[in-house]
């Protein structure tokens, strides 16, 4: 019944305009809408019947006229030669394959009229054609809403969606032409006003057509429709296939010629890549694009083109441009880039291409309102183009930047992109997420990050000279590595790695990068750093609009710079350079001209004062080998060297200067510090004033042994050394015993170390343990050729794990002084939680905690969990209590 | 801030920059001297910086010294440092309520070296310890009639001591 509500208000509109409106009309006007309804219900249409609303009407305006009699007569004939028969959409549905002259036989509408029905159309054409042409229009609508409406909206409905609105637009068509063929065959011829007669039966047929076919569907359909010939037709489909079909050699020679690929078209001639897109067109392509067209062109007939079908094929065309970009340069990162110009043609040629073709196509009806595709508009497509590209590379950034600099085209890309502010916010903001998400978390170390920061240095400073960009995009990052307590260390251990060395990829853990970083430096990036303004700066520029406040102009991507001056201060700088360097001196070798390199270099960035304390330390380390020179002679002229056969040279370390060391007190075997007291007495002797210190703990001792039946040299550490040496009275009647014990009282050495020193011994075939914690000498090695073979591999495994062992052992000594070092640094902060709660009164958790963050100098190097467990220990001392609601209290 | 930096012509500004460096300049010697009673705190006395969190306000404790009337007593001083600190003495007083004849009932202290004979060589370790000192032995007599009766009558000094006094610790 719904059908009948519009079809009614427009056949009374028609009724009004028709005919005029007399009172008697008037009060008839309900007439059309009974017999319309009658013709609804019965099932075939017969002339007699008049129940048709033309006959009806033409009945019903009984003005006495002279013509009216004739007029019914020819109305009757017209209407019984131009109405449709209803046969159902079933019949129409089985011809939709055909060209139609079959199906119009069918439905009888070729057949010429008879003689009297022509003199009949013939006068009413020349009397009242508009009359006429309303009245078909009107059947036509009601013919097509009860034969063909309900087989359409469940042709719309059915599940098989594939090329279904092909069908439906074939249909269309015949129907179309069913409705359309006598009039263009036998009416129209006369009259001379064809155009507008067909132009109003078109409309009725389109108005009733959209009117059955909801658009919300059709629209679903058609961007389908659009877009599969529409990849074809852009190329898009290709370029997925590139990746995984192989076609063989002859097919992609005749593929050649035509492809919008980007690795193609990078290979080919600057020449041929201007024609490549331009000329010469895929098979399929053409296949596709005549498809695409004809099936446009019957839309466009049956009314469902238009506006409509624009707005649709806008979005699709929309879409598919993105598609492309994704699909033609993801991951094409190569420099240098010419991405933008391949875009560029691509879109001229064949994206503007298939917009104007099919744009002619589906034009809209109004004459002025047809769209062509200016010039203008291909320049807005090319932005859209670039401004696409540009946020393809941005969701890439992050690969892109890792990939450094094998990807400086990505970067290069870019760079069209964010010409204005809102692509830079969008990069920034994008970049920044992904950095948080992907590199700012627990799980990269220390070194990934220092790596991505420094390829993201290098990466935006291509992308935007200034350095806003990455003045944004560093901020996170900077923060975040402030944070890490590892990242003073890795730098420095970068600056000091050793880069002739490790070319190629090097050790993960250090950032070998650094180094020849260091030694690239360049001299003109360090001028003008100091001043702020230069006023003869004659090519000043104010800084960049969306700079931050606090923003400064980096006239180099600085590497060093920028890692250094992630830290407030240089002192933390120092003082860890200090800590490795001394690390490295201490080691015993012939120069150290990479640490003297490297000083000089630094000192060019920080100025001579920041450096002083390592300068001294290298020139402990020159004086103390002239100072043991010296002592030497001093000693043989006194002749106190032959008393024994070992040999000791120290290095002079002002300790002032040297940071502190870990040591693991113990004492020295007698021979030794005798030798260190004749040492310390020439050395007194030249250097007035001064005294020694000996570090027994550091420094380095070459090892003969000599067994009964093998030997052992290389050099060891002193607490090995001293620990072997308490096994001097060897012989190899009865080889020496000790026990762990013995050994740590005898030289006032820690347990854990005396272990770690005899499983280290262990693994070189010097001692093994006879008893839990008891060693002897080994003195008669069994060789191997006295075993099976396979107990060779058996004493290799035994030898390493004895090593690893060692290692365990002399991990454990070092946590243990570790630990001990940060019981002593507790003591420290013991100190400020007294003074605290002496002063200030009882105190939470929390607060104690942020008292101390700020009081202590260097910051308070505990967790929360530690300082709890701590203040717990002393609770239970007695030295603290818990007062109301968990404040700690001092007790006096 | 880098604009006032560049034009030092104007004393105002000048004045300004050099007294933000002072400030920096007194909170490093305050921390200096705030490790310095950590590392090697001197039985009696102890100080700490307020939780206001810029080191320029202090709280101490001093206890009261064996032999004097204020034996087993806890007293509490607060310190302001001035932003010339060390070139001008600290501002202390008595937060505990005290009978003495140096000190007032509003807890201001008349010592010498915290006024006229200050010198930058004190600090505050100094300063705690020359109070501590001022406990047992009394000099100039800022409340007349403590002084007299320290002279004539310790009992009846000690028992105003004990009745003035108030433990502070638990607020």
């Amino acid at each position: 019944m719904l059908s009948t509500v519009p079809l009614n208000a427009g056949r009374r509109r028609v009724f009004g305009s028709v005919f005029s409106p007399s009172p008697a009309h008037s009060l008839k006007s309900d007439n059309p809408v009974t017999s319309f309804e009658s013709t609804d219900s019965s099932s075939t249409v017969k002339a007699d019947s008049q129940s048709n609303s033309f006959a009806t009407i033409g009945g019903s305006t009984d003005t006495a006229s002279a013509d009216e009699e004739i007029l019914d007569h020819a109305r009757a004939a017209a209407a019984e030669f131009l109405s449709v028969p209803n046969l159902g959409f079933e019949l129409l549905y089985a011809y939709r394959d055909t060209d139609g002259s079959e199906l119009l036989k069918e439905w009888d509408r070729l057949a010429p009229p008879s003689k009297e029905c022509a003199e009949a159309l013939g006068y009413l054409m020349r009397t009242s054609p508009w009359t006429l042409f309303e009245w078909y229009g009107n059947d036509i609508r009601r013919h097509f809403l009860m034969n063909f409406r309900s087989g359409l909206t469940k042709l719309l409905a059915s599940p098989e969606k594939d090329g279904l609105l092909r069908t439906i637009v074939d249909c269309l068509q015949l129907a179309r032409r069913i409705y359309l063929a006598p009039v263009l065959h036998f009416l129209v011829p006369l009259t001379p006003h064809q155009g507008a007669y067909l132009g109003q039966l078109q409309r009725a047929f389109h108005t009733v057509v959209s009117y059955s076919l909801p658009w919300r569907e059709v629209s679903k359909l058609l961007a389908s429709e659009l877009t599969r010939d529409a990849v074809v037709i852009l190329g898009i489909d290709t370029l997925d296939e590139a990746f995984d079909a192989e076609i063989s050699e002859d097919e992609m020679e005749v593929e050649r010629s035509y492809s919008v690929s980007y690795k193609d078209w990078r290979e080919e001639t600057p020449e041929a890549r201007e024609n490549l897109m331009a000329e010469g067109e895929d098979h399929r392509v053409t296949i596709a694009r005549d498809q695409l067209l004809a099936f446009l062109n019957g839309l466009q007939l049956v009314g469902l083109g238009a506006d409509k079908a624009q707005k649709v094929f806008a979005e699709v065309m929309n879409i598919l441009m993105g598609d492309f970009i994704q699909a033609a340069y993801a991951g094409e990162w190569e420099a240098p880039s010419t991405v933008p110009q391949h875009l560029g043609q691509w879109i001229e040629n064949v994206y503007a291409r298939l917009a104007v073709q099919v744009l002619s196509v589906i034009h809209s009806d109004v004459e002025s309102g047809t769209m062509d595709v200016s010039f203008g508009d291909v320049e807005k497509w090319r932005t859209v183009g670039i401004a696409r590209l540009g946020m393809l590379r941005v969701s890439e950034l992050f690969d892109v930047v890792v990939d450094w600099p094998a990807s400086s085209g990505a970067v290069e890309d870019l760079r069209h992109f964010v010409t204005q502010t809102k692509p830079r916010a969008y990069v920034t903001h994008w970049f920044s997420l992904n950095l948080q998400q992907r590199l700012l978390h627990p799980g990269a170390s220390t070194v990934e990050i220092l790596q991505v920061y420094i390829s993201v240095i290098r990466a935006f400073h291509l992308l935007d000279p200034n350095g806003v960009l990455l003045d944004r995009i560093a901020r996170p990052i900077r923060r975040y590595l402030r944070d890490r307590d590892d990242t003073v260390k890795v730098i420095v251990g970068g600056l000091l790695s050793d880069s002739e060395v490790v070319e190629g990829p090097g050790p993960a853990d250090t950032l070998v990068e650094l180094a020849s970083e260091l030694t690239r430096l360049n001299h003109h990036a360090m001028q003008n750093k100091n001043s702020e303004i230069d006023f003869d700066d004659m090519s000043w520029l104010p800084d960049p609009i969306d700079a931050a406040p606090d923003y400064r102009k980096l006239k180099t991507a600085d590497v060093i710079d920028s890692l250094v001056s992630l830290f407030d201060s240089k002192e933390m700088f120092v003082k860890e350079m200090q800590t490795l360097l001394a690390d490295r001196l201490i080691q015993n070798r012939r120069d150290y001209l990479r640490e003297t390199a490297v000083l000089e270099l630094l000192k060019i960035r920080f100025g001579d004062s920041a450096l002083q304390a390592c300068e001294v330390m290298l020139k402990d380390l020159t004086d103390s080998r002239r100072l043991d020179h010296g002592v030497r002679n001093d000693q043989k002229m006194w002749g106190d060297l032959e008393a024994s056969p070992t040999e000791l040279h120290a290095k002079i370390l002002s300790r002032f200067f040297w940071p502190e060391f870990q040591d693991q007190e113990f004492k020295v075997p007698d021979e030794i510090t005798n030798l260190q007291k004749t040492y310390s007495k020439c050395f007194e002797k030249r250097k007035n004033s001064r005294k020694l210190m000996w570090h027994n703990a550091l420094g380095q001792v070459t090892v003969e042994l000599e067994f009964e039946n093998h030997s052992f040299s290389g050099e060891v550490t002193t607490w090995q050394a001293t620990i072997i040496y308490a096994f001097q009275d060897s012989t190899p009647d009865s080889p020496a015993k000790r026990s762990i014990s013995e050994l740590a009282d005898q030289f006032e050495m820690s347990v854990p170390l005396v272990r770690s020193a005899c499983l280290f011994w262990v693994s070189k075939r010097a001692l093994h343990e006879v008893t839990r914690d008891t060693f002897e000498v080994v003195e008669v090695l069994e060789h191997e050729h006295e075993h099976a073979p396979d107990s060779d591999s058996d004493s290799e495994a035994g030898e390493a794990d004895a090593a690893a062992a060692a290692e365990a052992a002399a991990a454990a000594a070092a946590k243990e002084t570790a630990e001990a070092a940060a019981m002593e640094k507790m003591n420290v902060h013991w100190q400020f939680i007294v003074g605290m709660l002496t002063n200030q009164g009882p105190m939470p958790l929390a607060r104690i905690i942020m008292m101390l963050k700020i009081a202590v100098p260097g910051g308070f190097p505990f967790s929360d969990e530690e300082l709890r467990e701590f203040l717990g220990g002393m609770v239970t001392k007695g030295k603290l209590e818990i007062v109301n609601g968990g404040n700690y209290k001092i007790v006096h | 801030m880098d604009y006032n930096m560049e034009d030092t012509q104007n004393p105002v500004e000048a004045q300004k920059v050099a007294q933000r460096n002072d400030t920096q300049s007194v909170t490093k010697r305050l921390q200096a001297e705030l490790m310095q009673l950590m590392l090697s705190p001197s039985p009696g006395i102890s100080a700490f910086p307020d939780a206001d969190g810029d080191l320029l306000a202090w709280t101490a404790t001093i206890t009261g010294p064996t032999e004097t009337p204020y034996e087993g007593l806890t007293l509490k001083l607060s310190f302001k440092f001035p932003n010339d600190y060390p070139y001008s003495p600290p501002t202390v007083l008595f937060k505990t309520p005290i009978y003495h004849p140096n000190v007032d009932f509003s807890g201001r202290i008349c010592l010498d070296i915290l006024k006229d004979k200050w010198s930058a060589v004190y600090n505050v370790s100094s300063v705690l310890l020359s109070l501590q000192s001022l406990l047992g032995e009394p000099n100039n007599p800022l409340n007349a009639q403590a002084a007299e009766l320290w002279d004539s009558n310790q009992e009846e000094f000690k028992r105003h001591v004990l009745a003035r006094h108030q433990d502070l610790d638990d607020e």
